[in-house]
């Protein structure tokens, strides 16, 4: 039992020692490019059909290195910025997963086995390819948007694109709008959020604008160190307690099977919610008892659809529509490392 | 959704933001520490440590920048944000956790582990491919994990018949095997200990191991020999000499 507690521990304390300097490395990465990129740049140069701009959208994220908890709110900023649907699900989907960070952090996890790194990248792609290119056949997305995001959106989104510049975002009503917030001097609530870290930036005295960006960032910093920082930690303590406490027995009956290993690794990933930065390290030490394609499909699945991301995703979407994405994204990976496992690729 | 401010809690309001300093400088004397006491090499890979040295100051410089903004404006704001946890929640576990960690010394895996992971000298598909191979070691100089590697690429036993063997590792007492054998095994670690796995060898000894307690690490020397142990012939080592040997600084093999 001591001994158990021990390798548990020690255990814990690897996973965390080895992850937290990415996840140092994630949140300075995305608050600098939150904080000095204008994704405006970007968008304005999206293509128009469907199946395309899902594919550019999914791609974004190689420019954005935002992990699932960032992506969210850029997500929502794109679509009330009149950004097309498929772009703005595209990169929703897989901005947490291509990523140079993620990938990068993947790699050192599964040096051994390439093909995880690679297939995680295609996979992901396809899938968020494919369900915004599904979310496209919706012309008008409003029924399926939070009213407060819809509010903003023009019926055509198309139109929308040319015209976004001109939008005022913030004519969301403010207690609707998620994020973070200052309570400023008259305990007015002050929304916290790139565009009003933006807003701030540009309104700041010419004198030192430099610092007041550094400011922002190192609070930024802070606050999402400890957010992630801590979900990290109660990640790490599951993989750890489940190596150490759930006899052999079991996990090796169901990490051999084909599709229990899948079920059982989504299961997983669904409720740990562990940061797409450091998901590959916990993967890890499922590694050498579950089959290759349930390793995949935590590491696909994981960051699209997690407790964490639907509480986030439902700050954009009608329920309704989250539990279409949540669908066919599980269906999906399902399938794909279905395909692995049963070498049918 | 925004968490309202208590006027009863403003003197954690004060409190919190150097708690969060506390949290986070507490990770970065965490993972020096490790690295200064040589306790790194436990946990992950020695490929990685400029990676956690590296992460450590990078936490002890958010930290201290922290601190010290904190110290310069004295009014500190009350940054409500939306978040997972309670407020304060996430930087106690944070800074809980760092100090279980400073209190604790990670020891190395032992039999105990290995038989829960199950020991193999294959290294089996989703194993360590050498990334670089060379059967020119002499076998003599050839480490356990030398030995497992050979012999996943040539596994016939019985080639290595007669070939001479120096080896370290721990002992660890399968269930399965007769009471005359142990198992000569090593960790094996390519990122981090939550992908430890252990290999081994069989080693045939000429009294019973009970003289040989498990986890107890001994240098070996002998020779090959083929053994038919379960319903499997297996490459075993024919122990001539062994010696008790402390734990070595990196239990470990890469």
């Amino acid at each position: 039992m001591n001994q158990q507690l021990n390798t548990a521990i020690t255990l814990f304390l690897s996973l965390l020692v080895e992850a937290m300097p990415f996840l140092l490395l994630g949140v300075l990465f995305s608050g600098l490019l939150l904080l000095f990129v204008d994704e405006r740049q970007l968008v304005a140069r999206l293509p128009k059909n469907p199946l395309l701009g899902a594919l550019i959208g999914s791609l974004v994220g190689l420019f954005f290195p935002v992990c699932e908890c960032g992506n969210v709110p850029v997500a929502r900023r794109l679509l009330m910025q009149g950004v097309p649907a498929p772009v703005a699900i595209g990169f929703l989907l897989a901005a947490p997963t291509i990523n140079p960070i993620v990938i990068w952090a993947t790699w050192i996890a599964f040096r051994d086995q390439p093909e995880i790194v690679v297939l995680r990248v295609v996979f992901t792609l396809a899938i968020a390819t494919i369900i915004g290119w599904v979310f496209s056949a919706e012309a008008d997305l409003r029924p399926i948007l939070q009213p407060a995001i819809g509010a903003g959106l023009k019926p055509s989104a198309t139109t929308a694109v040319k015209q976004w510049s001109e939008q005022n975002v913030g004519q969301t009503p403010e207690l609707l709008k998620s994020g973070t917030y200052w309570l400023g001097q008259n305990s007015q609530s002050v929304r916290m959020d790139v565009t009003v870290l933006q807003a701030t930036l540009a309104a700041t005295s010419p004198s030192k604008p430099l610092s007041n960006r550094l400011q922002l960032l190192l609070d930024n910093t802070i606050q999402e160190l400890r957010e992630l920082g801590a979900v990290l930690v109660l990640g790490s303590a599951i993989a750890a307690i489940i190596q150490v406490a759930v006899p052999r027995e079991i996990i090796l009956g169901l990490g051999a099977g084909p599709i229990t290993s899948i079920l059982a690794m989504m299961l997983l990933a669904g409720l740990v919610s562990i940061c797409s930065t450091v998901d590959s390290f916990f993967a890890l030490s499922f590694a050498s008892t579950f089959t290759s394609g349930s390793l995949l499909a935590f590491l696909v699945f994981g960051p699209m659809i997690d407790l964490k991301g639907v509480g986030l995703m439902l700050s954009i979407f009608k329920p309704r529509a989250v539990f279409y994405l949540f669908a066919l994204a599980a269906q999906l990976t399902f399938l794909l490392t279905l395909f692995i496992n049963l070498h049918v690729i | 959704m925004n968490s309202i401010p208590n006027p009863k809690s403003s003197i954690p309001n004060l409190l919190r933001p150097w708690l969060d300093v506390l949290a986070i400088a507490s990770w970065g004397i965490l993972m020096l520490k490790y690295w200064l006491t040589g306790k790194l090499n436990l946990l992950i890979h020695p490929n990685y440590f400029w990676l956690v040295i590296t992460g450590g100051l990078g936490f002890l410089v958010v930290s201290g920048l922290k601190a010290l903004e904190l110290l310069r404006r004295r009014r500190t704001r009350v940054a409500a944000h939306i978040t997972l946890f309670p407020p304060g929640f996430s930087s106690t576990l944070l800074l809980t956790t760092a100090i279980v960690g400073l209190l604790f010394t990670p020891r190395v895996f032992a039999s105990q582990t290995a038989l829960q992971r199950g020991v193999t000298d294959s290294l089996g598909v989703t194993r360590t491919q050498p990334q670089a191979f060379r059967s020119s070691i002499p076998p003599e100089e050839r480490s356990l994990l030398d030995w497992v590697r050979t012999l996943n690429v040539y596994p016939e036993p019985d080639a290595y018949t007669g070939q001479k063997v120096k080896l370290q590792g721990f002992v660890i007492h399968p269930p399965e095997l007769p009471p005359e054998y142990l198992l000569l095994s090593r960790f094996v670690i390519t990122c981090c200990a939550a992908d430890a796995y252990p290999v081994g060898l069989p080693v045939k000894l000429l009294t019973a191991r009970q003289a040989y307690p498990p986890d107890t690490w001994l240098e070996i020397e002998g020779k090959m020999s083929t053994e038919n142990l379960g319903d499997k012939r297996q490459l075993t080592i024919q122990a001539s000499s062994l010696k008790q040997i402390s734990e070595p600084q990196n239990p470990y093999d890469y």
